[in-house]
């Protein structure tokens, strides 16, 4: 039952990103992110830039786990990876995320599946200060499997995140 | 270890050992492989546990954390130092601070550095940077001026935090480095662990492979020796000669052996599948196999030791039958019952078997045969023997010159001594022939030895032995034995002990012995020539002769001792010599002759007349039933020369038919006869109702054993007498006959006397003399011849001058023609000098005087 509801839920939010593939809005408020590289849909020149609204449009998804930089369960809210990728219309297969403290990592393709990471948002229910980590921040399932309870993974799990780069 | 110790390992030597160890090895390895499984599984949740440690990281990489942390202070410092040359660098300030805030919260509430916050080095300078933070999150939360003014203060603040992070950074590194180590020594321990199990499961494992091996050796070795017991059984089965069959319990057979297959004649592929029993056994007889033999197939059981082997008779595929041995058991091994069958032809040992039986049967009959042959020859031989000495008897009736007198004499000496021959020989056969059995009967044993000493006295007398007798035993004593025997063995004795001596003494002893059984001992003791000591062991043997010049004259068949040996061992007894060369020999018999309380001595069945005879004989109407022509011609013409009527019957059949039609006064009847025997006929004579059916009837035998006597009697012969017929004893029994008579006789004498008295002689010597010479010489002999029979008739038997005197006598009567007196004298005389005369011939001599005298009183008178 649970995994007929995901698929669905999967094939709406699939078909969502498409819808919107074709209209990138223009960010409104403060940019959180800007995707660049190897990306077919942009709103600035060779940019695809989002603010809170925008992703807050892109079905937002909830996540409730533990991780080793906090204590106890936290909820998290956000956007799938792979639905952000789909709205930009990555080609390449990795991405290369940094923080903006310069912090950066390599995301390969394999991990933008359904259920898989998401660019959070939303801490425990409160937008994310720069000083709680915010803006965005990628969160893993880390409860849900112990392939996510690696130490790569845990690398690939930027905070204070505000670009990206999709590349071959 | 080469091959040939691998049969007698350690194990090999003692059975009850190595089955003691087989359980404790067994167990062991079973210990050490359940520990090993548990190692390996304890072994494998170490490792699983390791490998998800491994797998999920709880930490970032906190060197970088740390490191970060620093740098992050640094570019806040920096940012500092640009925002207060250029204001409009204030918001680089705001996000480094941000920054550098949340790298602190991270140190502060991540999982991963609780350890670190419980470290003292750690936490002091921890809360000098968060007292900094604190204060001053309002400054940058603030306005820009206010944030311009305070720059320089956060300036110098920043100097004295940049230690304070230093330290902090440095005990997290310290921590960590610790951590590190102690994971490191975890990992050390559980890789030492793991090599621990490991070395500890190849141990196991090693020792689980040698008793493998070990336990593969062992069943190899079984394995061969199965291989090798097999393959010597199969060559065992292969190579007997019995027939060998395996069947199951249905009786279907599984297998067989080549010579199954030979001896059946079925090939392996036919017999195979087929029913056992009728494969081996003929058709007839499988339904009683099964119910006898076989029962226990029926009854589902093994076969009782008794039921497993038994002999049968089995046929072959061509239908031969043949006798077989049958072997057979069940084996129950292995759940599996099997029938294992042996069949043995023994067809070839029973037709063996049944050769040697007729063999011996053969053989036996053999022997008999010729003991038969040996009896019947003898019998035979003295049938022309009697002739020969009946014959001579009646020479004697005619004249005969001195000189031809005593050639006949002569003669009959030879004819009894080879009579005596024959009888010893008869005897001998007899025994052989298993035809003797001792007999009871009460005797005196005086009277016996008396009989002994009467008969051998002349004999004693003419080798000029004196002979002694004595008998210990109260006179008149009755004892109960077989005196027939008794007294031929005394006879052999005292006829040996004369044989052997000359001019000497010859005793015969009888002697009771004390002691149990009633033992009676006789000897008979001589002075002769003895017995060396090398001979006395052979002397009671068959035709033992010794060489000695005594012996060689005596002559003999060297019969006489064996008989009485064997005469001995037939009364029970025992018979024995004691001899000293030239001293002389003492031979004993011992026999048991218990008292016959009651009875009285049995007189002797036959041949004796006691002195009721007195009166003359009549002439009699005699029937002679004889089959022999000689002896028919002797006993007729013995009769004839009594003055007796006699008709003649040739056999037993012809006897009865004369004696049914005609009142015969005496039937003289003979045994063993063609057509119908001397019983038969005595019974039919005596049954028939006949005009003789009252008649005496004397039964006329050469075989006269007492039980003989005692059957002719009930076939109604009340007389007998034994061949060769003696004349005196016939004529004696005539007289008692006549004497005592039928029923119907007549009594009183009426002589005719036609061959008594010869009256030529009387005419002649009154042609020679005057008549009152003859006159005076006749009376004189009357006178000399009444003394002279007088004396004769009390005279004793052995009387050694009683023969002379007789002679003399003889020589009187025959010159006055007194046939009859000198016949008899004759025949006294011989009987005397060959030890055979019977006091009742002396008394018959004294009934044929008185006719005799009547007749010569009545010539001279006339």
């Amino acid at each position: 039952m649970t995994r007929i509801l995901s698929a669905l839920s999967l094939s709406a939010t699939l078909l969502a990103s498409t819808a919107m593939a074709e209209d990138l809005p223009a960010p409104t408020g403060d940019v959180l992110l800007t995707i660049r590289g190897d990306i077919s849909i942009t709103n600035a020149g060779d940019a695809a830039r989002f603010d809170l609204a925008m992703l807050e449009a892109m079905n937002p998804v909830t996540i409730t786990t533990t991780t080793i930089w906090t204590e106890g369960e936290q909820t998290f809210r956000g956007v799938p990876l792979a639905a952000l990728m789909e709205a930009v219309g990555a080609r390449g297969d990795t991405i290369s995320a940094t923080a903006v403290n310069d912090y950066a990592v390599e995301i390969p393709r394999e991990d933008w599946v359904a259920d898989g990471p998401i660019v959070a948002f939303e801490h425990n229910g409160a937008e994310m200060s720069l000083r709680d980590k915010g803006p965005l921040w990628v969160i893993y399932p880390f409860d849900a499997k112990t392939d996510y309870q690696t130490e790569v993974i845990y690398s690939r799990s930027i905070w204070q995140l505000d670009r990206m780069t999709v590349e071959d | 270890m080469n091959p040939a110790e691998e049969g007698r390992g350690p194990t090999a030597k003692d059975p009850r050992q190595r089955a003691g160890l087989r359980p404790v090895r067994t167990r062991l390895a079973v210990v050490l492989l359940v520990f090993c499984m548990g190692t390996v599984a304890g072994l494998g949740w170490l490792v699983l546990r390791g490998i998800d440690a491994f797998n999920t990281a709880n930490s970032d990489n906190l060197q970088w954390v740390l490191a970060q942390t620093d740098v992050e202070f640094l570019r806040f410092k920096v940012a500092l130092l640009e925002a207060q040359r250029d204001p409009e660098k204030l918001a680089a300030v705001r996000r480094r601070f941000d920054i550098f805030y949340s790298r602190m919260s991270t140190l502060e509430n991540g999982v991963s550095f609780r350890r670190l916050r419980d470290d003292a080095d750690f936490d002091a300078p921890r809360a000098v940077v968060r007292s900094f933070l604190d204060d001053t999150v309002a400054l940058i939360d603030g306005s820009d001026n206010r944030l311009e003014a305070a720059l320089p203060a956060l300036l110098d603040q920043a100097v004295v935090l940049e230690a304070a992070i230093r330290k902090l950074s440095l005990a997290g590194l310290t921590s960590f480095a610790q951590v590190s180590d102690s994971r490191r020594e975890e990992v050390a321990d559980t890789l030492i662990l793991m090599a621990t199990v490991l070395g500890l499961l190849l141990g196991g494992l090693t020792l689980l492979a040698l008793s493998f091996y070990r336990l593969y050796r062992v069943s190899e070795r079984q394995a061969r020796d199965v291989a090798r017991t097999g393959s010597r059984m199969r060559t065992i089965v292969e190579t007997t000669v019995d027939a060998i069959l395996v069947c199951d319990d249905r009786g279907k057979v599984i297998d067989l052996n080549g010579a199954a297959e030979a001896l059946f004649g079925y090939d392996r592929t036919e017999a195979v599948g087929m029913n056992a029993i009728k494969l081996v056994h003929p058709p007839d007889i499988r339904a009683e196999l099964l119910e006898n033999q076989l029962r226990y197939i029926r009854e589902h059981r093994r076969p009782e030791r008794s039921e497993r082997r038994f002999e049968s008779e089995a046929i072959t595929r061509t239908g031969r039958r043949f006798a077989a041995e049958i072997s057979l058991d069940r084996a129950d091994d292995a759940g599996e019952r099997v029938f294992v069958v042996f069949v043995r032809d023994i067809s070839g040992r029973k037709a063996a078997e049944a050769e040697l039986l007729d063999a011996r049967d053969k053989a036996l009959a053999g022997e008999t045969a010729k003991a038969e042959f040996l009896a019947v020859m003898s019998h035979e031989m003295r049938t022309p023997l009697n002739g020969l000495l009946g014959t001579m008897q009646l020479l004697r009736d005619h004249k005969l010159t001195e000189k031809q007198s005593d050639l006949l004499d002569q003669m009959q000496n030879s004819g009894r001594q080879l009579l005596g021959l024959v009888n010893d020989v008869l005897d001998l056969a007899k025994y052989e022939a298993g035809k003797l059995v001792p007999e009871q009967r009460p005797f005196e044993v005086s009277r016996l030895l008396e009989g002994v000493v009467e008969t051998t006295s002349t004999l004693a007398t003419n080798n000029g032995n004196t002979l002694h007798w004595s008998c210990s035993l109260e006179p008149g004593s009755v004892v109960l034995g077989d005196s027939r025997r008794l007294r031929q063995v005394l006879l052999n004795l005292v006829g040996n002990a004369i044989k052997f001596t000359r001019h000497g003494e010859i005793w015969i002893e009888a002697e009771k012995l004390t002691g149990p059984g009633h033992m009676a001992e006789f000897r008979v003791m001589d002075t002769g020539v003895g017995i060396s000591a090398r001979n006395l062991e052979r002397i009671f043997n068959d035709f033992e002769t010794l060489d000695s010049s005594y012996s060689r004259q005596a002559g003999g068949t060297g019969l006489g001792l064996g008989i009485a040996r064997r005469l001995t061992e037939l009364m029970g007894g025992e018979i024995g010599v004691e001899s000293e060369e030239g001293e002389g020999s003492l031979f004993w018999v011992r026999v048991a002759l218990p008292p016959a309380a009651d009875l009285p001595a049995q007189q002797e069945p036959f041949g004796h007349l006691r002195d009721g005879a007195g009166r003359a004989v009549r002439p009699l109407s005699a029937l002679l039933v004889e089959d022999n022509e000689i002896n028919r011609f002797v006993a007729r013409e013995m009769l004839k020369a009594e003055g007796h009527d006699v008709t003649e019957a040739v056999d037993g059949q012809a006897g009865v038919a004369l004696a049914a039609a005609r009142a015969f006064d005496v039937i003289l009847m003979d045994i063993s006869m063609p057509v119908m025997d001397g019983q038969a006929a005595a019974r039919a004579i005596r049954s028939g109702g006949g005009a003789s059916a009252r008649a005496p009837i004397i039964a006329v035998t050469a075989h006269a054993l007492p039980e003989e006597v005692a059957r002719f009697r009930e076939a109604g012969m009340e007389y007998c007498i034994s061949k060769p017929v003696d004349r005196a004893e016939l004529v004696g029994m005539l007289a008692a006959i006549a004497a005592g008579g039928t029923p119907d006789g007549q009594g009183g004498p009426v002589v005719t006397g036609a061959r008594l008295f010869d009256e030529g002689y009387l005419e002649s010597m009154r042609d020679l003399l005057k008549p009152e010479e003859v006159d005076r010489l006749a009376r004189k002999f009357l006178a000399e011849t009444d003394l002279a029979v007088a004396d004769l008739k009390v005279a004793a038997v052995k009387d050694p001058h009683l023969a002379a005197r007789a002679h003399a006598c003889a020589g009187s009567c025959a010159a006055f023609g007194l046939t009859g007196m000198h016949h008899a004298l004759a025949g006294i005389e011989t009987a005397a000098k060959t030890g055979t005369l019977s006091q009742n011939a002396l008394k018959d001599l004294a009934l044929l005087w008185e006719k005799s005298r009547d007749r010569l009183v009545v010539h001279l008178d006339g």
